[in-house]
């Protein structure tokens, strides 16, 4: 006999009382990402600079092996903080970040505002922070393996490679470091894309805002630069401004001539506003007045 | 008590959806009754936690409606009125993970899914996405999701809108089986009064956010005797003595006149009526009042 001639059947399980509720959240938006068009090529080439930079601080290990590849990358191949900051401030890795969080972010909300599926995780036992934790988590997961994973790796591959303390031993606070900017960048773009996602329910104009307002934050940054030569518009710049307290955080000289507080408080700034914005736009009921 | 509230008040700005009401239901299958605007769905949100009352308190399933939302949403099923499903999803990933939502293991969460989207008549399609999903499916899987978890309670708001008869027919059995043969609590809000006959044994009428009615849909239909009669002869004098006697008479298109009993009348004083102003009663049957008299009395309209 089919269930459905049986009639409705109860369940006789245990509810679980579960640490992170929002992980469910987790782990289907991040299978959805994959399930994306594209998506898996564009997150495979966004790990190529990290193969680079590894092969990099083989090749510095074994420079006597391989003096013919690098007789004008010297100043390149110097393994300290400057290496590691390259890697994870230079433009290139901060726009495969953008093209990342457009892939694994822009639906991450404005899909549930379209399909009015908001009331469908608050009537269940979640509280708005487990929404927000489970949405934010898919984002984080994307840029840690960029970010954060690279970075350790890196610092654990020197140290094999070279076979001693001696680097650590140099630069202790450097792991702290990458941990830290790790967390800065990849909490700043969450904030900057949860907040973007909740804006729309369109997908494609959330993706647009979120690569429009970072490029042309750089344009216009770059177009006051070069007409008033200050180096305070460079707070205009999303990208300079994360390039700022990457620097600061490396103990880098910093590209611009302010004081990297002044960035770090422009993006603070941005979290706060889309913390603020995204209380209000997500609720269980949409109230139309 | 499954619900228990007590005096809500709750605005949306100036405008009150809800005033003063207060109910005690604990009946299995439980009718929300209102013209648009009445506060139904004001009343569902409030009870689900997602709108706090501006005054009053509550307690659902035993659970405090202020303080107590997420065990409320634990054991407690929701099917919302309007379309809304997980994009890219197929239904039984949709199901199992709106089930693992609430608290269920994973692996239970995922053979529940597929036990409920058999119940409610989509087997055949449940690995298909759930956006290329028709109407009536997505209703069925509305439902779905609402019972994944086995809820003591579950809040139905307009379960059959949208539906051919066919669909419309086979939700309400799924309703009635679901209330009627288990020991799971229903409240349905609906504007279609014969899905609420059909389905519900009490009724709760709500009008302009003020509750105007509530009680066993038979004592509330036995409240007013209704009588269908034919007459011939001057009517004029005959219903103004009706009336007087406070009955409700209304005239049908085919010359039958419905006369409502006020309690503690016999119906002997219609006779004598006819009598007294000379007219000839050619028929005269005791008939049911269907809940929509019931409804239209409640909320003051013909």
């Amino acid at each position: 006999m089919t269930i459905k001639e049986k009639g409705y059947a109860h369940w006789d399980g245990e509810f679980l009382d579960k640490k992170f509720p929002w992980w469910p959240i987790t782990r289907y938006g991040i299978k959805l990402t994959f399930k994306k068009k594209f998506f898996k090529f564009i997150f495979a080439m966004s790990l190529f600079p990290a193969v680079v930079f590894l092969a990099g601080i083989y090749v510095s290990e074994r420079l006597e092996d391989f003096q013919f590849m690098v007789r004008d990358s010297m100043s390149f191949l110097q393994i300290n903080p400057h290496y590691f900051m390259t890697y994870l401030t230079n433009n290139f890795m901060l726009f495969t970040m953008v093209i990342i969080v457009i892939f694994c972010g822009s639906g991450l909300i404005s899909d549930d505002l379209k399909h009015n599926s908001l009331q469908l995780y608050f009537s269940r036992p979640l509280k708005k922070k487990d929404y927000f934790l489970g949405k934010t988590t898919v984002i984080v997961f994307f840029l840690f393996i960029i970010t954060l994973i690279p970075g350790l790796v890196f610092f654990i591959m020197k140290l094999i490679f070279s076979g001693s303390l001696k680097f650590f031993i140099s630069y202790p606070w450097l792991p702290l470091s990458i941990i830290g900017y790790s967390f800065i960048v990849t909490g700043f773009f969450s904030f900057y894309t949860l907040f973007l996602s909740s804006l729309s329910k369109n997908r494609r104009y959330v993706a647009i805002l979120i690569f429009g307002i970072y490029i042309f934050s750089d344009i216009f940054f770059k177009i006051f630069y070069d007409n008033f030569r200050s180096s305070y518009f460079s707070l205009l710049s999303l990208r300079a401004n994360i390039q700022q307290v990457g620097a600061y955080i490396f103990s880098q000289n910093p590209s611009y001539n302010i004081p990297w507080i002044f960035s770090f408080l422009v993006l603070l700034c941005i979290c706060v506003l889309a913390g603020f914005v995204l209380k209000n736009r997500v609720k269980g009921v949409e109230i139309v007045k | 008590m499954s619900i228990e509230v007590k005096d809500i008040h709750f605005s949306y700005g100036k405008v009150k959806a809800l005033e003063g009401v207060s109910l005690d239901l604990s009946h299995g299958a439980i009718g929300l009754l209102g013209p648009n605007g009445a506060g139904k769905s004001t009343l569902i949100r409030i009870l689900l936690g997602f709108l706090s009352p501006d005054r009053g308190e509550g307690r659902v399933l035993g659970y405090d409606i202020k303080n107590e939302q997420s065990l409320i949403r634990r054991y407690v099923g929701y099917m919302p009125e309007d379309d809304c499903f997980i994009p890219g999803l197929d239904a039984v990933s949709f199901t199992s993970y709106l089930g693992e939502l609430s608290g269920m293991p994973r692996q239970e969460a995922m053979k529940r899914a597929h036990e409920v989207l058999f119940y409610v008549g989509l087997e055949e399609s449940r690995y298909r996405r759930v956006e290329t999903y028709s109407g009536g499916m997505k209703q069925r899987l509305k439902l779905a999701q609402a019972i994944v978890h086995d809820p003591k309670l579950i809040f139905l708001d307009e379960p059959t809108s949208g539906l051919d008869p066919q669909g419309r027919k086979e939700i309400l059995e799924l309703i009635l089986d679901i209330s009627s043969k288990k020991d799971i609590q229903v409240l349905i809000s609906s504007h279609i009064l014969p899905d609420i006959e059909l389905t519900c044994s009490y009724v709760v009428i709500l009008d302009k956010g003020i509750l105007v009615a509530q009680g066993d849909i038979s004592e509330l239909k036995e409240i007013r005797d209704l009588y269908e009669i034919k007459v011939k002869g001057e009517t004029e004098g005959f219903l103004h003595r009706l009336r007087d006697i406070d009955c409700r008479v209304e005239e049908t298109e085919d010359g039958i006149l419905k006369v409502y009993m006020p309690p503690g009348h016999n119906r002997q004083e219609i006779f004598r009526i006819a009598a007294e102003e000379k007219i000839q009663l050619r028929h005269f049957v005791k008939s049911q009042t269907s809940l929509e008299d019931l409804f239209a009395k409640a909320v003051g309209v013909d």
